[in-house]
């Protein structure tokens, strides 16, 4: 039997490719909206994954580093470290702030890290360019998405820093690129007050008599260092021996240390299933319309070619043909159309996505699941169309 | 062949009655028509006579109301439909020759004949071969893979009365076939159509207004008011 689809298809291959280029821009929006939720997901698991942590110790009561902010002592990580299961152990923090890079602002995330040795959780695994820090100051380590180059001289807040490394895919979970810092650097830049701050503090330490006694010299002069020392961070980054059970060690550090363990299972339940809950809630909406559009879309264009060709189905049930081969012609056709709209689509998408601002990451599983609801869709979508033409009264194709 | 000595087409009485109560109207009052295999027969009228309403009941397309309908010696309607497939009796048993050719756009030549046989079961490559046959016969082999919208009128007509006689079909409905060609033309299609019905031993209806072609006819029917009456034609030699 000839199949009447492929032969209208070719017959009329013009106006179906473009309508089918016209669909698959639409899927191919419809596929990056799911790209770009995969991609915040993506973020914020690289985000855990790249820090080297099993367990990250925050302030009690808090979901930080990541999603609340958190200010823990730099010295608690010894005790830490005592704690059976703990291999390593890092201090970190952790800063969003907007900085000027080619004559445009930028947001980044600052990331403090421990330099004196090398290894340490929070570092990042691996460099595409350049070296570690090896200096205690002003030496970073840039994610290549911050737009910046090797050797090049920036300035954070009061300080010039030199790249002196690049790493790849470093992100904070809200799409970020990451500096990475010396620990004491971080400290600064968060925690430490700029000097008209720092006057202002010392008047008014002063002028507070139970820090400015005049039978307890020396008083002042430490209460004044203590205000100016910065000597926080955000949460210790901490390794676990190959046996150990984080649940285990987390439960003890929060029992002992009166802070907060997290460990990976639980962050990835912070960043992703309660930091982006709304936007993929968002998102699925904008699926969901998308979708309805896309149906709505299809409809409408197999409706209008299956009425555009009206006589010859009444011609084609006139000589005989069964409504199954009618129903078919159009179901294949609705079919051949979703299926040139869906690699428009995934074309489309694989185009323009790196164009976006933020990470969009395409899921092969993603595109096979779409390729299944546009199908679904576009059959669908053709019901209406083959309720049209099985309605259609043969009569019709002849006079009178 | 085994109805050789049976009618085509006998109707007795063929009755059609469209809407109910004051808004009824007769279309069909009671038809009566006999067509030998091999015939070709004219049907004149004016319009609104029941022309096209006697055609679509014959081309089981529409019901009758009342009446009997014999095809090939077989009662396919008496009163009701005695076939309970009317689209394989108007597949394997009936063609149909439009005013307009109507075939298939996206098929080529050689598949808007062979559609029908292959819509019956057959192979495609049996199909093609016997659509090739009729296309031959017609003399317009030589636009077998030709599209149909690269085909003259007339070429496009005898496509079509070339698939009307795809499956064997023992009569073929002709609804004004002739009239959207010139007079040289349109006798070219009777000869075809005579010649088919000659070769094919197929019984042929041709309504027509064409008064071209009226005195081709050996016997025509005329409709009036839904009655037919029958009268000898010229049969003028083509």
């Amino acid at each position: 039997m000839i199949n009447l689809a492929s032969r209208d298809i070719l017959h009329g291959w013009g106006k179906f490719l473009f309508t089918g280029i016209g669909l698959g821009l639409l899927i191919g929006a419809t596929l990056t909206m799911a790209g770009v939720f995969r991609g915040m997901v993506d973020d914020g698991q690289v985000l855990i994954d790249n820090s080297g942590a099993d367990l990250w110790v925050v302030q009690q009561g808090t979901l930080g580093p990541y999603a609340e902010p958190s200010s823990i002592r730099d010295d608690v990580w010894r005790g830490i470290a005592g704690i059976q299961g703990v291999a390593e152990t890092g201090n970190a923090a952790y800063l969003t702030i907007q900085m000027q890079h080619g004559g445009k602002d930028t947001r980044v995330m600052i990331v403090g890290i421990e330099v004196d040795r090398p290894g340490r959780p929070g570092a990042p695994p691996y460099l595409t360019f350049g070296r570690p820090i090896l200096q205690g100051h002003y030496e970073a380590i840039a994610d290549e998405k911050s737009g910046h180059k090797l050797g090049e001289r920036v300035r954070i807040r009061r300080h010039d820093y030199t790249i002196v490394g690049l790493t790849r895919r470093m992100v904070s979970s809200s799409g970020d690129p990451m500096i990475f810092v010396p620990l004491k650097d971080a400290q600064e830049i968060q925690f430490l007050k700029d000097n008209d701050a720092l006057v202002n503090e010392r008047a008014r330490t002063a002028a507070n008599p139970a820090f400015n006694r005049p039978g307890v010299p020396g008083l002042l002069e430490a209460a004044q260092a203590s205000a100016a020392q910065a000597r926080n961070v955000n949460t210790v980054l901490v390794r676990l021996a190959p046996d150990a059970n984080a649940d285990t060690v987390a439960g003890e550090i929060q029992r002992w240390k009166r802070l907060t363990a997290y460990t990976k299972a639980q962050m990835e339940d912070i960043l992703i299933a309660k930091l982006i809950a709304t936007s993929a809630r968002q998102i699925g909406m904008f699926l969901v319309i998308l979708a309805i559009v896309t149906a709505a879309i299809v409809a409408f264009i197999i409706y209008t070619m299956t009425l555009a060709k009206v006589r010859e189905i009444a011609v084609l049930k006139l000589i005989g043909a069964q409504n199954r081969t009618i129903a078919g012609m159009i179901l294949q056709q609705a079919l051949g159309l979703g299926v040139i709209g869906f690699l428009v689509g995934r074309i489309s998408a694989g185009l323009w996505g790196p164009a976006f601002p933020k990470y969009v990451l395409l899921l092969p599983q993603d595109a096979i699941g779409g390729f299944a609801i546009v199908m679904t869709i576009c059959a669908l979508a053709s019901l209406f169309a083959i309720r049209a033409a099985l309605s259609i009264d043969p009569a019709e194709a002849i006079g009178g | 062949m085994d109805n050789v000595d049976k009618p085509a087409i006998r109707l007795s009485g063929l009755k059609k009655r469209y809407g109910s109560g004051d808004a009824a109207v007769d279309a069909l009052k009671g038809v009566d028509m006999t067509l030998w295999p091999g015939e070709v027969v004219g049907l004149v009228g004016p319009s609104g006579s029941g022309k096209s309403t006697l055609l679509k009941c014959l081309g089981a397309v529409i019901e009758p109301t009342g009446g009997r309908m014999e095809l090939a010696g077989e009662v396919i309607y008496d009163n009701e439909w005695k076939i309970p497939d009317l689209r394989a009796l108007r597949r394997d048993r009936i063609g149909f020759v439009f005013q307009a050719p109507y075939l298939i756009p996206f098929l080529d030549v050689t598949d808007n004949v062979a559609l029908l046989p292959m819509l019956a079961g057959q192979d495609k490559a049996t199909a093609r071969k016997r659509a090739l046959e009729l296309l031959t016969a017609l003399d317009i082999q030589h636009r077998a893979g030709a599209q149909v919208s690269q085909l003259s009128g007339g070429e496009q007509q005898r496509v079509a009365i070339a698939r009307s006689l795809a499956n064997h079909a023992p009569v073929i409905l002709a609804d004004e076939p002739t009239a959207p060609l010139d007079s040289e033309r349109a006798l070219t299609v009777v000869r075809i159509l005579n010649d088919m019905a000659v070769q094919y031993r197929t019984s042929i209806i041709v309504v027509t207004h064409d008064e071209k072609i009226i005195p081709t006819f050996k016997r025509i029917y005329h409709i009036r008011d839904g009655r037919t009456h029958e009268e000898a034609g010229e049969g003028r030699p083509l």
